[in-house]
C-alpha cells in the first residue's frame, strides 16, 4: 500500500514510542544495577559492581538460585512430558468430551496466580505438603504444561497425517511409530517447550510466594526486597534473572529456527 | 496376465462394506485380485476407491464382509503384520531421515541386522537409479526423486503386493508420463501385484491390466482398459470414461439390426450381445466421439444426426467438436484436424454426424 | 470430498471402539495432574469458603456466614466494582494504544522488521515483571526521574505513583506487548486483496480500517482484550507497588485477608467470586469473537 509520508512517519514514531515504553524499565534495571547511588535517580552516580558483589556474597541469594534451578528444570521436564502427551492426544484422537478435556488442559493460565497460590497453599498445607521444593514444582507444572502443549501441538499441526500410518504400514507398532516417527518429528518443539517452560517457571513469583515457605525462589526474594525498602540489589538480581531467561528463550528459538532454516534452505 | 485367474486369487474382497455412521463408503464389494496383475481402482473422488485400498492395507477395518490375502482371512490382522506396503498420495516420506534411512525403515521394523539392512536398501536405491542420493535429506529431492524413494521404501521388504494411492498426483504432467513408464516396467519386471488407486483415466488405462470402475461405493465395471473404453457396462461408466455421447431411447424393431427411436431420431444398431432384445425396451445408445464421422451434406446415410456447431478444442492434431442436437442436448465429435480442413465450421453452423451401426454400444434397459 | 476419505476419521473410528493402553498413556497424564493439582485445589477452595476460623485455625464445617459476611460488606462490593473498573479501563486503554502499533507493524514495515519486532515484543515476557515494576517506581516516584526532568523545565512535581495512573502504567507494562503481538498476528493474516478491494470500491483509508480491517482482525483484537482483562483483573503487583495498595483490588484483598487476617475462608469467597466473574467474561467474549463467522 502506498502511504503519504507524513502519516507514515507519525505511525512509525508511535511504534518507536511503544518500544521505548516496553524497554525502558528493562534497560533501566540494567543501568541501575551498576550505579552507585542507593536511591536511584538522575544524574547517575558512578559505575560500581557493588550490588552484584553484595548479592554474590549473600548465601540466601545463592540458595534461591539453587532452588530456582531445581524447580525450573523439574518443571520443564514434567510440563514438557505432560504437554507432549496432551498435544499428541489432541492430534491423534477424537472422543466425546474432547472440548472438556482440552479446557482442562488449557484453562490454568486464565486463573489469577493469586488464586492459584491460595488454592494450592490451602490444599497442600492441609495435607502437609506445603513449604517444600516439590510444592512449587507441582504448582508450576499446572501452569506450564499448557504452554508446552501449545508449542508441541503447533509442530504436530505441520505433520503429514499419513506419516504415522506409513510407519504402521511398514511394520511399526503404535509404540514403535511413536519412537521412530512422532518423537523425532517433534524434537525441535520438545526442546523449545523445555526451554520455554523452564523460563516461565524461573520467573513465576505469585504461586511460588504462597507455597514456597522457607524454600524461596529468586522471584520470591525479589518480591520480598520490593516489599521492604528501595534496594538496588533488586536490579542486580533482576539482570541475572533476565540473562538466564533470555538465554533459555533464545536457545529455544534457535533450536526451532535451525530446523526450519535447514528445511527451507536445502529445499530449493 | 490373467493366466492364473483360474487359480486362487491373491486377494479377494468378499461382500466387503464400510460404513461411517450412516455414510456408506464401500457397499458389498466383491473383487478378486490375481498374482502379478496391475489392477487400477478408478473413480471420482469419494467413490470408495481409497477406502478399499486402506482396508486392504489394514488401515481401516471392514464393517462387513471378509478380505482374504492368499486365502487367509485378514480382517483382524493389524496393518503392522500384513505385508501390504503402500505408496501414499503425499508419499509420506520421513522428513527427519535421510533417503537411505527412509528406505531401511521397513527392514529396521523387522529387526534385520544393520549391515544387511544397508545392503538391501542400497540395492533398491540402485534399482530405482537414485543410489547417489542415499545420504541426502528428503527436502533436497525433486518430486520424481521422491517418488522413487517412496517406491524403494515400499519394495525393500520384497512384498507380493504393492498398494499405490494416487502417487503421481503431485507431479508435473510430463513427469507423470515418465513415472507411468517406470511403474509399468517395474511391475512387469518384479511380477508382483500392483493395486493402483487413481481418478485419472489416462493413468489407469496406460498401465493396468484390469481396471475397476467405482462409483458411490459400488463397483460399476471390471475389465480390461479396452473393454471398458469400448463397451461401458453402465451409463455412469460411459459418462466417466472417454468422450462418449449417450442417447436414450427405446427399441422399435428387432430384425437383423435393432431399430431404436430417440428424441433426436431413429437409429440402426447391431445387436452386440447375446441377450434378448424386445420391442419397447428402453436403453442407452453410446457412441464414442472418435467413431463419429461428420459431413456438411444432408442425411442420406443411416444413423445420421443434425448438429449445430458450438465450439472446438485442439489437443495436438485431434480436434474435439462440441455441438448441440435439435433437442438441445450436447454431442461431441473427435476428428483429425486435417479431415476438417475444408469444412466451414463456425458458431451456429449446421453439420451432420453419422456412425456405423456396428459402432454404437448398447447399455441398460431390456425392459425388465 | 466425502468424509469417508478423511484419514483422521479413520483413526478416530478405530480408536473410539476400544480404549487402548497406548491411548491412555498419552491422554491420561494431563487429566490426572490437572485433576489433582488444579481442579481439586479449586474445589477445596470452594469447600473451605464454608469453613470457620477459630483461634487462628480453620475448622471444617458448613456455614454460609463467610459468604453472607462478605456480600453484606459495602467494602467488598466497592472493591469488586473498582477491580472490574480498573480491568475494564486497562483493557480499553491497552487495546487502543496497541492497535496503531500493531497496525503499523502489520502493514507498514518489511517482513524482516516485523519478525524482529515480534521477537522484541516477546522478550518482555521473560524479564521479571517485578523488576520492571521496580524500575517504574524509580521513574514515577515524587523524587523520581520524571519529576526531576519536569523540575528542570519548571513543572511539577506531579503525583505519578500511588494512584490509578501508576497502576495503569503497571498494567500496560504487563499487557501491552502481548496485546500488540496478538493484534499483529491477526492483522498480518488479513487478506491484502480484501483491503485493496475496499480501496478499489472507493472506501477511504480510515474507513477501510474501521469497516474492513478491524472486523477481519476481530478475533485477535478480542483475544488481546480478554487476556488483558484476565491478567489485570487478577494482578496484585501493579496496584500494590505502583497504585499504593489503597484502595485495594480483589487480589490485594485476598492477600491481606490471608497473610494478615488468617481469614482463609473469606479469601476463598473472594477468589470464587473472581473466578466466576472471569469465566463469565471469557465465555461472553469467545462467543462474541466467533459470532457470525461462517
Amino acid at each position: 500500500m502506498s502511504v503519504r509520508p507524513g502519516k507514515s512517519l507519525l505511525l512509525r514514531g508511535y511504534v518507536v514510542l511503544v518500544f521505548i515504553f516496553v524497554f525502558t524499565p528493562i534497560l533501566t534495571s540494567f543501568v541501575f544495577s551498576v550505579n552507585s547511588d542507593r536511591f536511584p535517580t538522575i544524574p547517575l552516580g558512578h559505575f560500581t559492581t557493588h550490588w552484584y558483589e553484595t548479592i554474590f556474597a549473600d548465601p540466601d541469594v545463592w540458595d534461591a538460585f539453587r532452588i530456582s534451578a531445581i524447580v525450573s528444570i523439574s518443571v520443564a521436564v514434567l510440563a514438557t512430558f505432560i504437554g507432549f502427551c496432551t498435544a499428541y492426544t489432541d492430534y491423534r484422537y477424537n472422543f466425546t468430551g474432547k472440548a472438556f478435556y482440552l479446557s482442562l488442559a488449557l484453562l490454568p493460565p486464565t486463573i489469577p496466580l493469586v488464586i492459584m497460590g491460595l488454592a494450592m497453599l490451602a490444599l497442600l498445607a492441609r495435607i502437609n505438603m506445603s513449604g517444600e521444593i516439590y510444592s512449587i514444582v507441582v504448582s508450576h507444572v499446572v501452569l506450564c504444561s499448557p504452554f508446552a502443549m501449545a508449542v508441541i501441538r503447533m509442530r504436530l499441526a505441520q505433520i503429514d497425517p499419513d506419516l504415522e500410518s506409513a510407519a504402521w504400514n511398514l511394520g511399526a507398532s503404535n509404540w514403535r511409530a511413536m519412537r521412530e516417527v512422532i518423537v523425532p518429528f517433534c524434537r525441535p518443539a520438545i526442546a523449545s517447550a523445555f526451554c520455554l517452560t523452564a523460563a516461565v517457571s524461573f520467573d513465576e513469583f505469585a504461586v511460588a510466594w504462597f507455597v514456597s515457605g522457607l524454600n524461596k525462589t529468586v522471584p520470591v526474594i525479589i518480591l520480598e526486597i520490593l516489599q521492604g525498602n528501595t534496594d538496588p540489589q533488586i536490579n542486580a538480581i533482576g539482570s541475572i534473572v533476565f540473562i538466564t531467561s533470555m538465554t533459555l528463550v533464545i536457545l529455544a528459538q534457535l533450536i526451532l529456527m535451525r530446523k526450519t532454516i535447514n528445511q527451507t534452505a536445502t529445499g530449493i | 496376465m490373467n493366466q492364473t485367474s483360474a487359480a486362487r486369487p491373491l486377494v479377494s474382497f468378499d461382500g466387503v462394506s464400510k460404513h461411517y455412521g450412516s455414510v456408506v463408503a464401500v457397499h458389498t464389494m466383491n473383487l478378486e485380485i490375481y498374482e502379478g496383475e496391475f489392477l487400477a481402482l478408478m473413480g471420482p473422488s469419494g467413490c470408495g476407491k481409497t477406502t478399499s485400498l486402506r482396508m486392504l492395507a489394514g488401515l481401516e477395518e471392514p464393517s462387513e464382509g471378509e478380505i482374504r490375502l492368499d486365502g487367509q482371512r485378514i480382517n483382524e490382522i493389524s496393518s503392522i503384520e500384513r505385508d501390504t506396503p503402500m505408496v501414499w498420495q503425499s508419499l509420506a516420506l520421513f522428513p527427519f531421515l535421510s533417503v537411505q534411512k527412509n528406505v531401511e525403515f521397513g527392514l529396521k521394523m523387522r529387526a534385520i541386522a544393520v549391515e544387511e539392512r544397508r545392503q538391501r536398501a542400497r540395492k533398491w536405491l540402485e534399482r530405482m537409479e537414485i543410489l547417489e542420493l542415499a545420504e541426502r535429506d528428503i527436502s533436497q529431492l525433486s518430486g520424481g526423486q521422491r517418488q522413487r524413494v517412496a517406491l524403494a521404501r515400499s519394495l525393500v521388504t520384497e512384498p507380493r503386493i504393492l498398494l499405490l494411492d494416487e502417487p503421481l498426483t503431485a507431479l508435473d504432467a510430463n513427469l507423470v508420463v515418465r513415472m507411468q513408464g517406470v511403474l509399468a516396467r517395474l511391475q512387469k519386471e518384479l511380477g508382483i501385484t500392483f493395486v493402483y488407486v487413481t481418478h485419472s483415466q489416462s493413468e489407469a488405462f496406460a498401465m493396468s491390466d484390469r481396471v475397476v470402475i467405482m462409483s458411490q461405493g459400488r463397483i460399476e465395471q471390471i475389465g480390461s482398459p479396452k473393454a471398458i473404453y469400448r463397451s461401458p457396462a453402465s451409463r455412469f461408466v460411459a459418462d466417466f470414461v472417454g468422450a462418449n455421447n449417450i442417447l436414450s431411447g427405446s427399441i422399435t424393431e428387432t430384425g437383423e439390426d435393432l431399430k431404436i427411436s430417440t428424441a433426436v431420431g431413429e437409429f440402426h444398431c447391431e445387436k452386440n450381445s447375446d441377450r434378448d432384445f424386445n420391442t419397447g425396451d428402453t436403453l442407452d445408445l453410446v457412441i464414442s466421439a472418435d467413431l463419429v464421422q461428420i459431413s456438411m451434406e444432408g442425411p442420406e446415410v443411416q444413423n445420421s444426426l443434425r448438429c449445430r456447431f458450438i465450439s472446438e478444442e485442439f489437443v495436438g492434431s485431434i480436434v474435439t467438436i462440441f455441438a448441440e442436437l435439435e433437442d438441445g442436448s450436447d454431442f461431441k465429435v473427435q476428428a483429425r484436424q486435417r479431415d476438417l480442413a475444408n469444412m466451414a465450421l463456425e458458431e451456429g453452423a449446421a453439420f451432420f454426424a453419422s456412425w456405423n451401426a456396428a459402432d454404437a454400444h448398447l447399455i441398460g434397459g431390456n425392459g425388465a | 470430498m466425502a468424509p469417508t476419505e478423511n484419514t483422521h476419521s479413520v483413526q478416530d473410528m478405530r480408536q473410539r471402539r476400544q480404549v487402548t493402553l497406548y491411548g491412555l498413556t498419552w491422554s491420561m497424564p494431563i487429566v490426572v495432574w490437572q485433576l489433582i493439582f488444579f481442579v481439586f485445589p479449586l474445589i477445596f477452595l470452594f469447600v473451605i469458603s464454608f469453613w470457620l476460623v477459630k483461634n487462628y485455625r480453620m475448622v471444617p464445617g458448613f456455614d454460609t456466614i463467610n459468604w453472607i459476611k462478605m456480600f453484606s460488606k459495602g467494602y467488598f462490593w466497592d472493591t469488586y466494582w473498582r477491580t472490574l473498573g480498573y480491568a475494564g479501563v486497562a483493557t480499553i486503554v491497552t487495546s487502543i494504544l496497541a492497535f496503531p502499533c500493531a497496525f503499523a507493524l502489520a502493514f507498514k514495515v518489511s517482513p524482516k522488521v516485523r519478525r524482529w519486532a515480534l521477537f522484541f515484543l516477546i522478550v518482555p515476557f521473560f524479564t521479571s515483571y517485578l523488576v520492571r515494576i521496580y524500575s517504574w517506581q524509580i521513574f514515577l516516584n515524587d523524587n523520581g526521574i520524571f519529576n526531576t526532568l519536569f523540575a528542570l523545565v519548571g513543572l511539577g512535581p506531579f503525583q505519578l505513583l500511588n494512584n490509578f495512573f501508576g497502576t495503569l502504567v503497571g498494567y500496560l507494562t504487563l499487557c501491552l506487548p502481548l496485546v500488540v503481538v496478538l493484534q499483529l498476528i491477526s492483522l498480518a493474516n488479513v487478506d491484502r486483496t480484501l483491503i485493496e478491494a475496499a480501496h478499489n470500491l472507493g472506501c477511504g483509508r480510515l474507513r477501510t480500517v474501521f469497516q474492513v480491517i478491524i472486523p477481519l482482525a476481530k478475533i485477535g483484537i478480542i483475544l488481546g482484550a480478554v487476556f488483558t482483562f484476565i491478567l489485570t483483573f487478577g494482578d496484585f503487583v501493579s496496584p500494590y507497588y505502583l497504585g499504593g495498595s489503597k484502595p485495594p483490588t480483589l487480589s490485594i484483598l485476598i492477600i491481606d485477608t490471608t497473610k494478615s487476617g488468617q481469614q482463609w475462608p473469606r479469601a476463598a469467597v473472594v477468589a470464587i467470586v473472581m473466578i466466576l466473574t472471569l469465566l463469565t467474561i471469557m465465555f461472553a467474549s469467545v462467543a462474541a469473537a466467533y459470532r457470525k463467522r461462517t
